[in-house]
């Protein structure tokens, strides 16, 4: 018992010298289970390969200049779509969230279309759009948007109608009082409304360049089953993976800890 | 010279949940002077925080008028600085930052508005916090914070909607005290809303009580200054004061 709670503390202690520790540990037991269950041949290999094939497939993949080529167009696509998704959600939150003429309006019109996710906009889009990249975009803009939106308009709505009053009454124009106090009292909201978007867009690109795709990690899945190469599409599950614990520890929760956290706004 | 003038003010809403309309304020008519500190009691829902509101110009009121200096007021403006229950300070910005907000609005540049500001976190004894942010102070100096910005924009009044009711009552004496002391040295003109009748007594020239959206009676305070609560508290014209005041309240 003893040694457990010693082990467990210098166990914190090295996470906390090393943060990227505690993201690793973790998975050490997974894998290791993964190993021992493709070691023990209760499966045939090319149903379920082990880690050592999967990491051999990615430097292969890697060195033919595959996966570095599919990943940056991924990528791409990604932020491309979450970029606009961010221009058009931002505005169209704030004024959702500051006009009340706007919001009846608007929310029945959000909601319903919130509802018809991602994918049920395919049909259609194949139609109009045909395979290309129109269609992605399309898909990747319109699922950032719904979550940058509706967080928006509620981080709008969360700043205390005080704190407008207290702007106003220490001489800020009404221009002023949205750009000092409406906008950074929303500001985590917005960051929750990102890391959401980009959480769902994510998982729709796939989606899309499993459909209509001709590269990407997508793309690259689902023609790995065409081929019967369960290596790659195992590969293909863990970049994902990987890919958004990156952008999820390493780029959102930093600016978390910076604005809303920091400013108590957020409890950690 | 009167600073503010409320004539026959009053403040008709429609209340949807009755179905009627409510006079919170009927006919409120006031003179405040320059450099006076008036304190308006009277129990809830008299109207007091409605009234500051409308002086504030947070709220359109439906008759009567308010003049500053003799002009309408016309929404919300610098010329009179509020300090909220709330703090309603500014989470996303330092102390300073707070404090240098007014004159920033006035497009006062970078330097001379932190030169300002660090004067009056002087003046509240914050000079040690300019650089933490509001949620790293206790509730007390929070305040203080509210108070100085208020106080940093020159504002023709202070108004002050019960801005210690928040605060522990250890607190609360020190800051009565702290802000009777500014008062002195800086002679804002200041309407000082609260429910706390010794409060509204040890701050003010002047008590005014409301009563059903009406002013029941006003009451001079003549008590020497500084005032601080350890002469006060078994002071004879406090204590009777005190009771003359609240006898109103009650009665309300």
């Amino acid at each position: 018992m003893n040694i457990l709670l010693r082990s467990w503390s210098a166990y914190t202690r090295m996470t906390l010298r090393w943060p990227g520790l505690a993201a690793i540990v973790p998975f050490i037991p997974v894998i290791a289970l993964w190993l021992a269950v493709t070691e023990a041949g209760i499966f045939p290999r090319a149903f379920l390969p082990g880690p050592v094939e999967v990491v051999k497939a990615f430097f292969t993949l890697t060195y033919k200049g595959i996966l570095p080529d599919y990943l940056q167009d991924s990528l791409l696509r990604l932020i491309s779509g979450a970029a606009v998704g961010m221009a058009l959600g931002i505005p169209l939150g704030v004024l959702i969230g500051t006009s009340r003429w706007a919001r009846r309006i608007s929310w029945p019109i959000l909601l319903f279309f919130q509802a018809i996710g991602d994918i049920a906009w395919l049909p259609i889009l194949l139609i109009w759009f045909g395979f290309g990249i129109t269609t992605m975009t399309f898909v990747i803009v319109y699922t950032v948007l719904f979550p940058v939106v509706l967080n928006t308009v509620l981080g709008v709505e969360s700043v205390p109608p005080d704190m407008a009053r207290a702007a106003r009454s220490l001489g800020a124009s009404r221009a002023r009082v949205l750009w000092e106090v409406t906008l950074p009292g929303a500001l985590p909201n917005i960051i929750t409304g990102l890391r959401n978007g980009l959480g769902y867009g994510w998982r729709a690109l796939i989606a899309v360049e499993i459909i209509v795709g001709t590269s990407g990690i997508g793309f690259m899945m689902f023609d790995a089953r065409r081929a019967g190469s369960v290596v790659e599409i195992l590969l293909g599950m863990i970049i994902l993976g990987l890919l958004w614990y990156i952008v999820d520890a390493w780029i959102l929760a930093p600016i978390e800890r910076a604005t809303g956290q920091r400013w108590g706004l957020v409890t950690s | 010279m009167k600073t503010l003038t409320l004539r026959n003010l009053a403040k008709t809403y429609f209340d949807p949940y009755a179905g009627a309309h409510v006079n919170a304020v009927q006919d409120v008519s006031l003179e405040v002077e320059q450099g006076e500190f008036v304190s308006v009691v009277g129990p809830s829902g008299c109207g007091k925080t409605t009234i500051l509101n409308m002086i504030a110009g947070f709220i359109p009121y439906s008759g009567g008028e308010i003049l500053l200096n003799g002009k309408p007021i016309d929404g919300p403006g610098p010329e009179r600085g509020v300090v909220f229950q709330s703090f309603a300070l500014f989470p996303w910005k330092t102390v300073l930052d707070n404090v240098g907000f007014g004159p920033k609005m006035r497009g006062v540049p970078k330097a001379e508005r932190d030169k300002i500001a660090y004067e009056y976190l002087a003046l509240a004894g914050l000079s040690h916090a300019a650089n933490r942010y509001p949620n790293e102070l206790s509730g007390g100096m929070q305040q203080r914070v509210g108070v100085v910005r208020a106080l940093a924009n020159h504002p023709d009044v202070l108004l002050m909607d019960e801005p210690f009711a928040s605060v522990d009552a250890q607190t609360r004496m020190t800051l009565q005290e702290e802000l009777t002391r500014i008062w002195q040295e800086r002679r804002p003109t200041v309407i000082f809303i609260t429910h706390d009748v010794p409060e509204a007594v040890f701050l003010a020239n002047r008590v005014v009580v409301l009563s059903k959206g009406r002013v029941l009676d006003q009451v001079e305070v003549d008590l020497p200054r500084p005032r601080v609560w350890n002469d006060l508290i078994e002071d004879d014209n406090f204590k009777r004061l005190s009771s003359q005041v609240l006898h109103m309240v009650r009665s309300a």
